[in-house]
């Protein structure tokens, strides 16, 4: 066996079937003499899937991820349309829009704190447009804002990464299509509608599924900025996860949540994967 | 110089540090405290018991506060518990129920237990056997803060003392004035930006113990009918109509409403926060003591403290140490850096903060006129403390109240019943 192999078993193969194994279990973070480790059978999973507070937690990132996989998505394409251009100075361009993803996502999060503070950024600015109509809002501890305002964040701290894998597909697509669309006579929102964005179709796949994949591990901007809160509005599955095995130290319920969580992306995965190839086929 | 004898040298630092490694008798771990000077006052005081002792050696070892807890419940599993440690407030419950710490009792003499301050005691004192497990060099401090100007200017009366109060009608009846005035934004800073934590179950404890309800039942040491209780819920009510009222200060407003922008009126907080807000606003700042919001007046206490280990070799030996940490200057030294409440009786005298007529001298008058009630020493607290945290967020964002105290009380006694109840506890 090569290292890389051994690496594999040890960090990635044995953590994972380590948590399939622990998950029976009423394992704690703290091990104590006084009561030993013992198998509950399925305990565990009938807590978490007998209980609201997963099915919350779930129902809230699939939301996080319906929605910042299109916006996200359609920020960086946007973007990389516009950086793909003969702009002058675009490597310049090309660097400064990559930095949101350069920093690291508790910097990120410290920042929007600031932004969204009663009397920060955001405020400011609604209190402008409005002629001092409207606001002030808390935006982080009111339930019906709280998970937009992380997804702006998410969508401005991610949309860079996307947004390079769109910049290579572009650079990817046959010139001569272009040309013939404009001997064609054809405006540029054609030519976007039926040159640009189909040729990306490969490229969109990636996208969605990695965007999906990604989305649904928000975690530090939630810890950092609600906790989960207002009233479990922005708890993640993540979240729910880390409370429960490293504030509480219950590290067998909280495998059993990393399975089910697992199993459920695993699921989404597979399905998104089925039908965006077999739409490619038809 | 020639490799031989630098190899000599080398040899013998490696020797020397070795043999004072081994007459090292007595091994200290301490968390390091927060930045304000704590860690060097401690190194500084081993050091100079060692130049007392010199037949006792004993060697100081720091250890990150972050993850303090795992280190010490790793060390015991391995057999490598030092001989005195420290340890955060409830905290040592798990020790002692884990049979990590020796009962103190027997080993440090009458006298330093009867110069402590008694709500040390009362925290220390383990309820399943009633023995003191934990001894400190200071304690902590709750009251409220208050801008005496805009008090004044919203005709609010200014109590002077723990006989004398506010009433729970008192102070809503004080915010709703001071929310009125023009220069108050919210009348109250909870410091709702600590975020949820342990910051809400000890400076919001008192609130609900205030009413009669808890966290858990000291007796059967279970959290239902308790923590949803009657007293709980009409706390948590209460509580709950000040943010409606828009009298908090919301955690988006940052940290210094109270002693920077100037438009909090009162701020409830500990201790720690005296340095700036007395260079804020010098004699225009008062502290007050902890409302008698439902009936009963309560206030917060606890803070990092001492504790012995059943493996300790020489225990004898080590108590002399914790005897030598918890002498006056020891104590005074370490509170006029960190702000906090001297342990002992005699410290609180001699230490003109503290002192009768001094600007903290309301602490002292708290914690010694037994109206500070310990977080409870229970197995559990971890849970216990992020069960009431959570809750006190939601309610505070309009959650309703028995619900979410039902949930938490819930939640609490479910990793109680998975863990065999703890026994003894609640037997």
């Amino acid at each position: 066996m090569g290292p890389g192999v051994l690496l594999t078993l040890l960090f990635i193969v044995t953590p994972f079937v380590l948590s399939i194994f622990l998950s029976f279990t009423n394992q704690r973070l703290v091990p104590n003499l006084n009561i030993p480790t013992e198998f509950i059978g399925f305990r565990n999973y009938e807590r978490v899937l007998g209980r609201p507070d997963f099915w919350n937690a779930l129902g809230n990132t699939g939301l996080f991820v319906a929605l910042i996989v299109p916006i996200q998505g359609a920020i960086a394409l946007g973007v990389a349309m516009l950086i793909n251009s003969k702009l002058p100075m675009r490597n310049l361009f090309r660097g400064v829009f990559f930095i949101p993803t350069v920093m690291t996502m508790v910097v990120v999060s410290v920042i929007w704190a600031v932004l969204f503070r009663i009397d920060g950024f955001f405020n400011q600015f609604l209190d402008l447009l409005s002629f001092g109509m409207l606001g002030p809002v808390d935006w982080l501890t009111n339930e019906t804002t709280a998970m937009g305002s992380l997804i702006l964040l998410s969508a401005w701290q991610g949309f860079p990464f996307q947004m390079v894998i769109y910049l290579a597909g572009l650079q990817a697509i046959n010139p001569e299509l272009y040309e013939a669309a404009k001997v064609e006579g054809s405006t540029s929102w054609q030519t976007f509608r039926h040159v640009t964005f189909p040729s990306l179709r490969n490229t969109h796949v990636f996208i969605v599924i990695a965007t999906t994949i990604l989305g649904f591990k928000l975690f530090t901007q939630v810890n950092l900025l609600t906790q989960g809160g207002p009233q479990g509005a922005t708890e993640t599955v993540v979240q729910l996860i880390y409370q429960n095995g490293f504030q509480q130290g219950k590290v067998g319920f909280a495998s059993a949540l990393s399975v089910v969580f697992f199993l459920t992306v695993l699921l989404i995965s597979i399905a998104q994967r089925y039908i965006l190839t077999n739409e490619e086929t038809k | 110089m020639t490799t031989k004898n630098t190899l000599a040298i080398l040899l013998g630092a490696t020797f020397m540090s070795t043999a004072s490694m081994a007459a090292a008798d007595i091994t200290v771990w301490h968390h390091g405290g927060r930045g304000d000077g704590e860690r060097d006052l401690i190194a500084a005081q081993i050091d100079a018991w060692n130049a007392a002792n010199p037949e006792m050696q004993a060697s100081l070892e720091l250890l990150p506060e972050g993850s303090y807890n795992e280190q010490v419940a790793a060390a015991a599993l391995a057999g490598d518990l030092p001989d005195l440690l420290d340890f955060d407030g409830p905290n040592y419950a798990n020790y002692v129920w884990s049979g990590y710490l020796a009962p103190l009792n027997e080993l440090v003499s009458a006298d330093v237990i009867a110069n402590l301050s008694p709500s040390l005691i009362a925290q220390g004192t383990y309820p399943v056997d009633g023995q003191l497990y934990s001894l400190g060099q200071f304690d902590s401090g709750l009251g409220i803060w208050g801008n005496k100007a805009m008090l004044e200017e919203a005709g609010v009366r200014i109590p002077t003392g723990v006989a004398d109060a506010w009433s729970g009608e008192e102070f809503e009846a004080a915010l709703a004035a001071l929310q009125g005035l023009e220069s108050v934004t919210h009348a109250l800073d909870i410091k709702m930006n600590y975020g949820q934590g342990e910051w809400f179950s000890y400076g919001f404890s008192p609130i609900v113990q205030s009413f009669g309800g808890d966290f858990i039942n000291r007796e059967t040491w279970r959290a239902e009918g308790t923590l949803n209780g009657e007293g709980a819920v009409a706390a948590m009510n209460m509580v709950q109509g000040w943010f409606n009222n828009d009298y908090i200060v919301p955690a988006s407003a940052g940290d210094d409403s109270f002693f920077g922008q100037k438009n909090a009126a009162l701020a409830l907080v500990g201790h720690w926060m005296w340095g700036a807000h007395n260079e804020a606003h010098g004699d225009n700042l008062v502290l007050l003591p902890m409302p008698n919001f439902g009936g009963k007046q309560v206030t917060g206490n606890g803070s990092w403290t001492w504790g012995i280990t059943e493996t300790a070799e020489d225990k004898a030996a080590t108590a002399a140490l914790l005897e030598f940490l918890l002498q006056d200057d020891n104590i005074v030294a370490l509170t006029n850096a960190n702000g906090a409440v001297p342990g002992t009786l005699t410290a609180m005298a001699s230490t003109e903060n503290f002192a009768e007529g001094g600007a903290l001298s309301l602490y002292t008058e708290q914690l010694q006129n037994d109206i500070a009630m310990p977080r409870p020493a229970h197995p559990a607290y971890p849970v216990i403390s992020a069960s009431f945290a959570q809750a006190f967020a939601d309610i505070a964002s309009g959650a309703d109240v028995q619900e979410t105290l039902n949930k938490a009380a819930a939640a609490i006694d479910e990793d109680i019943e998975d863990n065999g109840g703890y026994a003894p506890f609640g037997q």
